[in-house]
Formats: C-alpha cells, structure tokens, sequence
C-alpha cells in the first residue's frame, strides 16, 4: 500500500505519513453516519475524507437553515414575554 | 465521545443560545440570518471552554456583519477546474488526491489550516459532535417557537433536549 502512496507523491512535498491517514481515516469513518451503517471495510481514504467534508458542509447548511428559520420567527413572535417561560422549559 | 452527546450539555446551549438571541434582538431591531448563525457559532464556541482549536478561533475571529466575507469563498471549488480538462496528467497535479482532500478538510475545521494529521482528527470529531449538537438544539428551539408564541404545552416539555 506505502508502494502505492510514493509514486502518488511529489519531490519535496512533506508527506504525512501513510500511517498517519490510514489511523486518521479509520477514526473518521466512525463518525460518519453512512459510511459508519454501511460497514464497509473497503472504503478508501480519499472517499472517507470526502464523506467527512461533505457532511461538515452539509452541517453547515442545516445550521444555515435553521439560522434562517429561527430570524423569522424571532422577528414575528414576541420572544420577550415568554422568554423565561422558554427558558424554564428548555432546561427541564 | 461523550462530550456533546449529553442532555445536559444541550439543554444549557439552547438555553444560552436563546437567552444570547432576544439579547441581540433587544440591542438591533432585526437579527439576520447569518448573524443569528455567528451567535450560534460563538455560543458553541463557548461552550467548548476553550479547549479546542476550533471553538478558539470561531472566538477569536472578527464579527462580519455583512455578506462581504462569503464571496471569496466561490472562487476556491475545484469540481470546476477539473471539469474543464479533459485530460488528467497525473505527474503534473500538485498534490495527490489524499492531500487535497485533507487540506479541503482542514479549511472547514475553523482554525486548522496547518494542523497535523493526528490533532485535526481529534478536531475533527469535536467540531462534528459539537455541530451536530448545533442542529439538535437550535431545531428544538425553531419547533418550540413555532408550536405557539407563551403557550407551551406542558405535555412536550419532557421531550425537548431528549433528541
């Protein structure tokens, strides 16, 4: 596999070590929600590493979602008022 | 990991996020979406007491309170400039596949550009959880806000932060 990995490379690039990804990629795919149901040892580093950015960016996205969401309802609805109320209900 | 995974933990991040939300609404008259999301951000990046990278540097970094910082974003995909060859030299690329993906990863990771392999893991799996927690929490609040301005339920209080 290393074999693999040198020719990829170029002169005078600092590489990380293959151990490095193989450890680095292993430990990702259990993060990962598909890749982690699917059970697949055969998964490559660079898919893993793909999966790994596209989930973050999907994160993202959701949170963007959600921030445009919540600016709409905190803009019509009087959160004031019921500040404590939603309080007191979001930590029990 | 149990860190971000605990009711506790996100009971007090929603809580806090809210009560940092109608502050900000107190202050300016309308909070835009992409301001709520940097308030989101800093909340989290709070809650993570400083012991990461990732939380450090969303702190650490300058309010925007315009859309001037996305732009220069577009101009970094890549699907595009690969597209536009057809043939794919492999000698001549830069960087194999593994070590652009990787840099790829470490621009997402706030505060990671030059980290090694083996922190930007351990940031990695931070930020994810703690992401993950982000979407939890502020769906609770959106769905508690929608269900209906005071009036809450009382037979949905036990569900919020059980997600």
């Amino acid at each position: 596999m290393s074999s693999r990995r040198s020719r990829q490379s170029t002169a005078g690039v600092s590489r990380i070590s293959d151990d490095q990804i193989i450890e680095l990629v292993s430990k990702l795919q259990q993060l990962l929600p598909e890749i982690r149901d699917r059970r697949s040892d055969k998964v490559s580093a660079s898919k893993v590493l793909q999966e790994t950015c596209n989930y973050i960016r999907s994160l993202h996205r959701e949170v963007d979602d959600l921030s445009e969401r919540l600016s709409q309802l905190l803009a019509t609805i009087d959160a004031d008022s019921a500040e404590a109320a939603i309080i007191r209900s979001l930590i029990m | 990991m149990k860190r971000w995974t605990t009711k506790r933990e996100h009971q007090i991040y929603s809580s806090k996020l809210f009560q940092a939300l109608c502050r900000s609404r107190r202050t300016s008259s309308s909070t835009s979406a992409k301001e709520l999301h940097q308030t989101a951000d800093r909340v989290l990046a709070i809650t993570a007491k400083g012991t990461t990278r990732w939380s450090r540097a969303i702190l650490a970094a300058p309010l925007t309170a315009g859309t001037n910082m996305k732009k220069h974003k577009k101009a970094k995909v890549t699907v595009h400039t690969r597209l536009r060859k057809p043939v794919v030299n492999r000698e001549k690329r830069k960087l194999p596949v593994v070590e652009r993906k990787l840099r790829a990863l470490r621009r997402l990771v706030p505060g990671c550009r030059k980290l090694s392999c083996n922190n930007l893991l351990e940031e990695t799996s931070d930020y994810i959880a703690a992401l993950e927690m982000q979407v939890r929490a502020m769906t609770a609040i959106t769905e508690f806000l929608s269900r209906g301005e005071a009036q809450v339920p009382t037979d949905r209080l036990g569900s919020i932060g059980n997600m």
